[in-house]
């Protein structure tokens, strides 16, 4: 199963500066961020190369984080790919709450990351579609 | 179950008999001081009563006039005869001191040891005082009274919190003295090393020299599986031992044989009728060293009706609302810092420290609570910790009639002291 770290932050100007700060200090690689904002204070997401590593450390930096389930899907980086998954989780009457992603292979490959109430019921039903599933805790 | 039984349950009317006899005394007493004698010529008053009621006709002593007799003008008997001086914190201004004779340190810790008794504390406890010692009275105050009543007493005084769980275990300590921010962090630390409670002796912790609520104790004795007891008072009365609960804790007995307490409104100085709130005042009735008349505690409470169970015929007053000082008015409206406590303590997503801050926008008021969300609690969910926001403005609301801003701020940013925590902020320029 896919993870993600949510962190609080108060929306503060060099909070997100300290999180990436402590990330390369222990030699993290932070392959994608999104932030939820709500007035004043947030939630970043993260994925990283080592989100067990990253959370420990996180924690121990005295943030409030928590791991979450995500589903982390190989899709094609081409035109389209996005929307033949979320039609294939439309027609399950599966709804998104939250989605991001990164280029893993400029013009090849991508993962799609995708906030969804029921991770596991999904991966399946992507596996079951011949999508790739990236476990990264 | 009494230190000094014909004392502590004196029938009533004897009581103000010799509160009446008393204050004759200390009125007596006072008049040899430069200030009381100047006081009492600039007001046409002669240390003499008639009955207990004529103290209303004596003016009040406020902080203000200790500071201005700096440092000995209230001081009634020669030098010689002082063997102590304590001070007051002094947040604003010059520290104000209070001298004391030995038959005045002698009478103070009798009425720590009467306290300390009333809570449950006897000689074969181990009592580990965990208050800052030096000019502060939190600490000496407790110490003699415990040595009085013969427990074995460990003047650890109070951080260095390695030391103390060190202490608390090698010497199975069972009662302890501290205030309530650092009993949480103490708790806190605990937790954090994972020590098993069981490890540890602890029955009692007594607890002052903050405002805290009613919610806190129970929150801290949930923590420790204690009993926490509430101790009041102020260096200008001494110190601690002024009003201590017993072991009911319904209200803290006030030792009426050595204070005369009223109650009066803080606007217009009028004694209030039995039962209502208002601010304490109090009249030393036993100081030799420094007596001190009608003296503005700021404190916000009122005396409890009713005879307490437990036999003390020395009436109690009220878990302190707040200070006079301390009270804030945001859009016209008064507010204590302990009914915003009470609402947080009672939000179990909330972490135990919190800060006020009042600002004003364009003439407007504006309230901000700040609060920690406990690390078990965050499940990375924004909406849940919207949730909670807004739950806790609607709390508040209910409690202090403004509808404050809530803000959710990262664990550790708030300050949490082993001494007296700093809480409230008011920005606004009045």
């Amino acid at each position: 199963m896919g993870k993600q770290l949510s962190i609080f932050v108060e929306n503060k100007p060099g909070k997100i500066n300290k999180i990436t700060g402590i990330l390369e200090k222990e030699k993290i690689n932070l392959k994608a961020m999104t932030i939820a904002d709500s007035g004043t204070f947030g939630i970043v997401k993260i994925i990283t190369d080592n989100n067990r590593k990253a959370f420990d450390i996180l924690k121990r930096a005295n943030f409030l984080v928590s791991l979450q389930d995500v589903v982390v899907v190989e899709i094609p980086d081409k035109v389209g790919a996005f929307h033949k998954v979320a039609k294939i989780l439309e027609d399950e009457k599966i709804n998104i709450e939250d989605a991001y992603g990164f280029i893993i292979e400029e013009g090849e490959k991508a993962a799609l990351i995708l906030k969804v109430p029921e991770t596991e019921k999904v991966e399946k039903i992507l596996k079951k579609q011949g999508y790739k599933l990236i476990e990264n805790f | 179950m009494f230190f000094e039984k014909d004392k502590e349950t004196i029938p009533l009317e004897k009581l103000r008999a010799l509160q009446e006899e008393k204050l004759r005394r200390t009125l007596k007493i006072a008049s040899r001081s430069e200030y009381y004698k100047r006081i009492f010529k600039e007001y046409g008053l002669k240390p003499e009563i008639k009955s207990i009621r004529d103290i209303e006709k004596f003016p009040f002593t406020t902080k203000e006039d200790l500071r201005k007799s700096y440092p000995a003008g209230m001081v009634a008997v020669p030098f010689e005869d002082l063997i102590r001086m304590h001070a007051s914190s002094g947040t604003t201004g010059k520290s104000t001191l209070v001298f004391h004779t030995k038959s005045d340190i002698e009478d103070w810790a009798i009425l720590v040891a009467r306290g300390l008794y009333a809570v449950g504390v006897r000689k074969t406890d181990v009592f580990q005082n965990m208050m800052s010692y030096g000019l502060f009275t939190g600490g000496l105050g407790l110490h003699y009274g415990a040595e009085k009543l013969g427990a074995l007493v460990v003047p650890a005084g109070s951080g260095n919190t390695q030391k103390q769980i060190e202490l608390l275990l090698d010497l199975k300590t069972t009662v302890i003295h501290i205030t309530p921010s650092y009993l949480f962090y103490l708790g806190h630390i605990i937790e954090e090393e994972k020590i098993p409670l069981s490890r540890f002796s602890l029955k009692i912790a007594i607890v002052g020299a903050e405002p805290h609520s009613e919610e806190t104790r129970r929150k801290l004795e949930k923590m420790f599986k204690i009993k926490v007891f509430n101790c009041y008072g102020l260096s200008e009365m001494n110190g601690p031992g002024v009003a201590f609960e017993c072991e009911y804790q319904k209200g803290l007995h006030l030792w009426e044989d050595h204070y005369y307490a009223e109650i009066i409104d803080p606007e217009t100085g009028k004694v209030l009728p039995e039962g209502e709130e208002g601010e304490l005042v109090l009249t030393t009735l036993e100081r030799e060293g420094m007596p001190v008349i009608r003296y503005r505690t700021r404190d916000i409470t009122r005396f409890i009706k009713g005879r307490c169970p437990c036999g003390r015929t020395h009436r109690r007053i009220a878990r302190m609302k707040g200070r006079t000082d301390d009270m804030f008015i945001v859009k016209g409206v008064n507010i204590f810092p302990s009914q915003i406590e009470t609402v947080l303590m009672q939000t179990p997503e909330v972490d135990k420290n919190y800060r006020i801050i009042i600002e004003r926008y364009e003439g407007m008021d504006n309230l901000t609570v700040e609060v920690e969300i406990k690390k078990e609690c965050f499940d990375g969910e924004i909406s849940h910790l919207k949730a909670i926001q807004e739950r806790l403005v609607a709390s508040l609301k209910d409690v202090i009639l403004v509808t404050p801003e809530v803000r959710l701020v990262e664990p550790g940013s708030l300050p949490s002291s082993t001494g007296k925590a700093q809480r409230i902020i008011d920005k606004r320029r009045l």
